[in-house]
């Protein structure tokens, strides 16, 4: 149940009438969504109207706790569950359009240095999780899915593991399972961390896109900080997207010498295949943007344009984190993964200072 | 037969991350042709 919910994905080969199944979780990420919009914009009308003191709650925040109201207390219709399971691919597209944002410049600075936080950043990831996983006796092939999903990108580089490396179901289903209670727990103790140490935009963000696993709730955490970290929250993730193909080859070969998974006989086409397009796509808005393709208009519309995809995926993390069933999937893997982020996240904290300190973020 | 076609459909069928790219990339164009003037937030 809990792999139907957390790996219920939407496929791109589905015929016109299987493709009208999605319009109603569509429509309700869009519903959930703009109610959060509402309800930021509504409360703080109302909090100035009547002088109270009233904190400025993002729209971001409401939106998924409205989803996490929605599908813990209600159960969901099944109308609405191969909709809402589009969430990841609005922000894909979100992220895509987000390069509009950066100009080239700032991409090879900013990436650069994300990119350089993120080869240490993966290599003690995986060290950790490999002797986290060993020290609580987790299944190997279980601890290098926990060992890809925190050290990379969560439930994209946990599927794309599992098949590399023929990994049993069940062990998906934990190590997915993990990944995504912990990631729910980041989207609200990051920005109480940030704000208690008064971290700038670019030092939080930096840090959102390192020490947070999932795309969709790095990308959240960050926005919940400001609009400007949510934006260095999402580079600093795509950086480290990019390197999904390399550490899965890695893991696929390592199972494949030990004779547990098939052998990989075309390695390019193999990191191709992985290769996360969107990366690409971003890169390409922003080198268009950098050449002046578009107008200062067209360039805050595209913005704009990815906000709305973006609300819609932070729709979609509250609708599809079900604690229950997430509950129900032991405790284990769960404390070795819980162990892992809290160090996974001081070691990214501790890296992201030395950057700041070293190139004045 | 029906496995040549299905074996073409599954040749040209894209993945979700290129679908989200197409998709991004034909809302920009569409920015750029002033078919939407204006986005607001």
């Amino acid at each position: 149940m809990a792999t139907s919910i957390a790996v219920s994905r939407f496929e791109s080969d589905q015929s016109p009438l299987q493709a009208l199944q999605i319009v109603p979780g569509i429509l309700l990420l869009a519903l959930v969504g703009y109610a959060g919009k509402f309800l930021e914009k509504f409360l703080n009308t109302y909090a100035k109207a009547h002088h109270w003191t009233f904190p400025n709650i993002e729209y971001v925040l409401w939106a998924i706790l409205i989803g996490l109201v929605i599908s813990n207390v209600l159960t969901m219709p099944k109308i609405f569950q191969s909709g809402i399971a589009t969430y990841e691919f609005w922000l894909k597209v979100g992220i895509v359009l987000l390069g509009s944002r950066f100009v080239l410049a700032d991409v090879l600075k900013l990436g650069g240095i994300s990119l350089a936080l993120v080869v240490v950043e993966i290599s003690l990831s995986l060290l950790l999780m490999h002797f986290l996983g060993r020290a609580f006796k987790l299944p190997p092939k279980l601890t290098s899915l926990l060992a890809v999903g925190s050290s990379i990108c969560g439930v994209s580089a946990i599927i794309a593991a599992k098949g590399a490396i023929d990994a049993d179901d069940e062990d998906s289903t934990f190590a997915i399972s993990a990944i995504l209670a912990l990631g729910a727990l980041a989207l609200f103790t990051f920005p109480l961390i940030g704000h208690g140490l008064h971290l700038s935009d670019n030092v939080f963000g930096l840090w959102a896109g390192l020490g947070v696993d999932n795309t969709a709730e790095a990308t959240a955490t960050g926005a919940l900080y400001s609009d400007a970290a949510g934006k260095i929250a999402v580079l600093a993730k795509t950086a480290r997207n990019a390197m999904i193909g390399f550490v899965v080859l890695a893991y696929a070969i390592y199972w494949a010498k030990r004779g547990q998974a098939g052998a990989v006989t075309n390695k390019a086409a193999f990191l191709w295949n992985k290769f996360p397009k969107f990366v690409l796509g971003f890169l390409l808005i922003s080198l268009l943007v950098s050449f002046h393709t578009f107008t200062k208009d067209q360039v805050a519309s595209l913005g704009n344009l990815s906000k709305w995809a973006f609300l819609l995926t932070f729709a979609g993390v509250g609708l599809r984190t079900n604690l229950r069933e997430m509950s129900k999937q032991g405790l284990r893997p769960f404390v070795v993964g819980a162990l892992g982020e809290v160090l996974i996240a001081a070691l990214t904290f501790g890296l992201v200072l030395g950057a700041n300190r070293i190139w004045g973020l | 037969m029906a496995s040549k076609i299905s074996e073409n459909r599954h040749r040209f069928k894209l993945a979700l991350d290129t679908w989200a790219v197409i998709l991004a990339l034909a809302l920009a164009l569409m920015v750029r042709a002033g078919i939407f003037k204006k986005i607001p937030w």
